[in-house]
């Protein structure tokens, strides 16, 4: 469904993804793993083609997208739900108006039926009690799970776009977070999911890939990385080994 | 250096696009009208006190100013005259825009700016809504209108202002202050007062979002681009302060 052919990226002179050729199936499960910086939030901003590719092709169930004009990407960005780093909820708005955002804009509901739609998408991320908050009234958690529910308000997605959804979250509501997540993408529904905790990225995903100064170096599945003798890998586990210990 | 020309050349085709797609989302659907409504409510109802205060202060510096040098050559009586015709014709527009520019210019490019930096803006075009047409429009339009609506408001304080020093502190008539203010009321005067807070307002929002949206870097871009917005939009309305005296006067048949 995603292919990047390629693709090199960087802001100004400074290059922060360098021929990164990647194919991801419709209903694969994928985790992109890395340290801060390495590029792995670019990945998501050119998958939706929120930026241009220096060069390199970016094709969405086959269709090039890479030189496509903002109107024409509208179809292509509803196949995707994405949860951006820090939630990204409109701070103007309440919780309740940033869940109905999409469903004003492009649903004829009735506001009995936005409404209920409203409550119904924050029950299913458990924070139905936080409807009438403002964003900077709620803990990282709550603002993470207003996010999803969010995006979920949107249309149905095919994939699921995660861009560190766990970053700053207790170890008991990150695994809430992963929980609802894993349930969240039914069958035949993809996810991709920016983290750089191993713990998370091997409760959801299926497929690692490990990008190391904007570089793909590495791609394959859970015993792989476990298994991998590259350096940069084996340290980066090594925080999720002593946890597991 | 001329890597830097070629980027303010970019810059400037960047800002064009923008301020010409935001005019033009006036005209096409889908309308933003909360979002305009809310922009009047910050930007005008909002800058009301302020824009009073200050013109209400140039005015009766101005007539202070005024009423001692024309007494000096025994023309006191001119105050009102004098003061009535900078200020409706070139001290109101300034001090108005300036005021605007300011507090709206610095509000809509900090704004703008973190939530470029929050991928608020991101979010908005993964759901397919033009960020142009939802945040750029209602600013520019609401500047467009309520900058000249500002501008009148504070004419008049400053007239008052003025008034009161003439008449209480200078000992001057006050039907003479004010019969002279009302023979100033013509429709040149009046008109290129008017005509030049549209304009500015379109300056002042169309450069404030364009670096709201241009934010980079953390908090220093933020930084950066709230001052850029504020610094340009003063000085552009200072320039476009005398270009559009020059061509008002003509066209109104003043000669220099
Ligand atoms: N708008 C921007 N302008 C300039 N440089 C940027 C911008 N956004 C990101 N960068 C740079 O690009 C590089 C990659 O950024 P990216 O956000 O993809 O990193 P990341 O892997 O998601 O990191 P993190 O784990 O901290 O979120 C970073 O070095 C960053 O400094
Ligand atoms: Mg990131």
């Amino acid at each position: 469904m995603i292919f990047l052919d390629d693709v090199t990226f960087g802001y100004g002179k400074r290059p922060v993804l360098q021929n990164a050729t990647l194919k991801i199936a419709a209903d694969e499960r994928v985790a992109i793993l890395g340290g801060s910086g390495e590029g792995k939030t670019t990945i998501l901003k050119l998958v939706l083609r929120l930026i241009r590719p220096d060069s390199g092709r970016v094709s969405i169930d086959g269709t090039d997208i890479t030189e496509m004009a903002e109107e024409e990407l509208r179809e292509i960005r509803r196949k995707f739900s994405i949860v951006f780093q820090e939630g990204a909820l409109f701070d103007s708005l309440s919780v309740k108006e940033n869940v109905a955002f999409c469903l004003r804009e492009f649903s004829k509901m009735t506001e009995e039926q936005i409404d209920a739609k409203v409550r119904e998408l924050l029950r299913v991320v458990g924070v139905e009690a936080a409807i009438n908050l403002m964003p900077d009234e709620l803990s990282g958690g709550m603002h993470r799970r207003v996010a999803i529910a969010r995006s979920l308000a949107a249309f149905e997605p095919k994939m699921f776009l995660y861009d560190e959804a766990t970053t700053g979250l207790d170890p008991v509501n990150a695994e809430r977070i992963c929980h609802l997540i894993n349930e969240l993408c039914k069958e035949g529904t993809g996810l991709i999911i920016v983290t750089h905790k191993v713990i998370d990225a091997l409760r959801v995903a299926g497929r690692f890939l490990f990008l190391l100064n904007g570089r793909i170096v590495f791609d394959g599945n859970k015993d792989a990385l476990l298994g991998s003798d590259n350096p940069a890998i084996v340290e980066f586990l090594n925080e999720f080994r002593y946890e597991v210990k | 250096m001329s890597i830097d020309f070629k980027r303010a050349v970019d810059e400037l085709q960047e800002y064009y696009i923008l301020s010409v797609k935001g005019l033009l989302g006036i005209f096409r659907r889908p309308f933003y009208g909360k979002d305009f409504i809310e922009q009047m409510d910050y930007s005008g109802v909002g800058s009301l006190l302020i824009v009073c205060l200050v013109s209400l202060f140039i005015g009766m510096a101005l007539s202070l100013q005024l009423a001692a040098e024309l007494s000096v050559m025994g023309l006191k009586m001119y105050t009102g005259k004098v003061v009535g015709i900078s200020i409706i014709r070139e001290i109101g527009p300034v001090a108005a825009g300036l005021v605007f520019a300011g507090r709206v210019g610095a509000g809509m490019a900090s704004e703008l700016g973190l939530m470029i930096l929050g991928h608020q803006v991101d979010s908005l075009r993964v759901f397919g809504v033009d960020p142009i047409k939802k945040l750029v429009t209602p600013r520019l339009l609401s500047s467009i209108v309520m900058l000249p609506a500002l501008t009148i408001i504070g004419d008049a304080a400053a007239l008052l202002g003025a008034y009161y020093i003439a008449v209480f502190v200078s000992n001057q008539s006050s039907y003479v202050y004010w019969t002279s203010i009302e023979h100033v009321l013509t429709f040149q005067n009046v008109f290129s007062g008017i005509a030049k807070p549209f304009v500015f307002g379109f300056i002042i929002s169309s450069i404030s979002c364009y670096m709201g949206l241009s934010t980079y870097g953390g908090a220093v871009g933020l930084r950066r681009s709230t001052t850029r917005a504020v610094v340009y939009s003063i000085v552009m309305i200072i320039i476009a302060d005398f270009v559009l005296t020059r061509i008002l006067l003509y066209a109104l048949g003043f000669s220099v």
